[in-house]
């Protein structure tokens, strides 16, 4: 385990897993609770057209992919809410031109494929000190919006139509939410990876749901299950040279199936 | 006391009309039950008395109005995430914890504070709901098809619990399909069909006059099934 701390690129990679651990449950719920968990891989799909774009131009991929998403949830969010286009329907003609401009994107950009290959599964070798940092940073944000917005929040996953009677300002934060999701997403590619976005937001959800009765318990037992589902999977991705998205996705899948075993 | 005119409210969607020209004063502490076959504009008048929807013609003003919403069951949380009664109610009660377990008391559910919402029958759950509008002091209730789909049993207490609350003064709006329960149970029928067909005391309110035969025809059925009325 303190072996792979002697690897300032492991530390890093562990303290954006623990950032991601941390925030992604705390909107993940309000997103699982409301059945929007799809927006993730929509989402992720738009960054890595993102990715692609900046891959292409020769530009930073994260920076073109911050932009390019949360302009991608501010359409999906406006579709919804505003043209009435069903939640599923909009995820996913939104996934599938996500990526089809992803590989597009990706196969222009000759000699880059070994570095969009980690934008989809996950690298442990690839997270700057510049990505942490940015990555703190909107982490922050997303937990301070939560914080201060949690009962308007609990209000909207409830049920969208009384917390508009109620006089909340239903539509604002919705296009907030989606926007903080959509960086996170973004800036969590290096490590879940885009195409395995949506189980690290759902998996730890759904495990927390397992043993809580009420909607705060179940953030604080996701962020829990998170940060258990990161580090082992970090560590075994470490140990056994495997992707760091699909280990940490496959350490959650083991801790759902575990509290599946237990509490029948 | 005036509390809500409905000034010749019309609703369109492209060139099929919803509601037309629909006019009516509702007073403090009066019982209105809506009644008409579906896609008579019964929810949509609902949304626009609740600012969810706006008219194409016409106006709603309010006064001294605090609103309470009890969605219908199939709207009501179903989400894969818990949420706790107790949760529920303090989303009304602007996060108070003591005038939430008031308004649980007031429902006879305080037992249920900390059970999973979606854990509870659906008549238990609307108990919730009302007990979420109280939280919020709505003098103001107003119920979409609350009893759809809700046991005998719970139904009868339900209606016991809306008379209730009438006797203490609420002002209630309920949308039903339930047409003799709604004759016995308010004080004043509006009787819908895109536009009002009939709106005065239950007790003048002649149901072949006004509802469609097939609509009667299924409601009777439905009451053969289940039993007589439930109040």
């Amino acid at each position: 385990m303190f072996e792979m701390l002697q690897y300032s690129f492991m530390v890093r990679a562990l303290i954006a897993g623990v950032l991601v651990a941390l925030v992604v449950p705390m909107l993940g719920s309000f997103l699982v609770a409301r059945r929007y968990a799809l927006i993730s891989d929509s989402l992720a799909h738009v960054s890595l057209a993102g990715v692609g774009a900046g891959l292409l131009l020769g530009l930073t991929p994260i920076y073109v992919a911050v932009p390019v998403t949360v302009a991608g949830a501010l359409l999906l969010e406006w579709l919804r809410q505003e043209r009435r286009m069903s939640g599923d329907v909009s995820l996913a003609i939104l996934m599938s031109s996500g990526l089809a401009l992803a590989v597009v994107f990706a196969n222009l950009a000759r000699g880059a494929n070994a570095d969009f290959n980690s934008y989809l599964f996950g690298s442990i070798t690839t997270t700057t000190l510049s990505d942490v940092i940015t990555l703190a940073i909107i982490s922050l944000l997303a937990a301070l919006f939560v914080r201060f917005n949690y009962r308007t929040l609990l209000h909207i996953a409830y049920d969208e139509d009384s917390a508009r009677i109620a006089g909340k300002r239903v539509a604002l934060l919705n296009y907030l939410t989606v926007a903080l999701t959509a960086a996170i997403v973004v800036l969590s590619l290096r490590i879940v990876g885009g195409l395995l976005m949506s189980a690290i937001l759902v998996m730890p959800v759904v495990t927390a749901s397992r043993f809580s009765t009420s909607f705060g318990a179940t953030i604080r037992y996701a962020i829990v299950f998170a940060l258990l589902s990161v580090i082992t999977g970090l560590s075994i991705a470490f140990y056994a040279g495997v992707a760091a998205g699909g280990a940490i996705v496959l350490a959650a899948l083991a801790l759902l199936i575990g509290t599946v075993i237990w509490k029948k | 006391m005036l509390q809500l005119d409905i000034d010749n409210v019309s609703v369109s969607y492209d060139a099929e009309t919803v509601l037309d020209a629909v006019s009516c004063c509702i007073h403090s502490g009066e019982f209105i039950g809506i009644i008409g076959p579906n896609g008579a504009g019964k929810t949509t008048l609902l949304r626009v008395v609740l600012g969810l929807l706006k008219p194409t013609k016409g106006s709603i003003a309010r006064k001294d109005v605090v609103v309470g919403y009890v969605p219908q069951r199939g709207n009501l949380y179903s989400g894969a995430v818990p949420i706790s009664v107790l949760e529920v109610v303090m989303l009304g009660a602007n996060g108070s914890k003591a005038k939430a377990i008031q308004a649980l008391a007031a429902v006879h559910m305080q037992s249920y504070a900390h059970k999973r919402f979606t854990e509870l029958s659906g008549g238990q759950q609307q108990r919730v709901s009302i007990a979420k509008a109280l939280a919020g002091s709505a003098n103001v209730l107003i119920l979409d098809e609350p009893t759809t789909g809700v046991d005998e049993h719970s139904q009868t207490e339900f209606y016991t619990l809306l008379r209730d609350l009438h006797a203490k003064g609420t002002t209630i709006i309920m949308v039903s399909h339930e047409v003799d329960t709604v004759l016995k149970l308010v004080t004043r029928v509006i009787c819908l069909n895109r536009t009002i067909l009939y709106d005065g005391p239950p007790e003048h309110f002649e149901a072949d006059k006004y509802l469609p035969g097939a609509y009667m025809k299924y409601h009777l059925q439905l009451h053969h099934q289940h039993g007589d009325a439930h109040v």
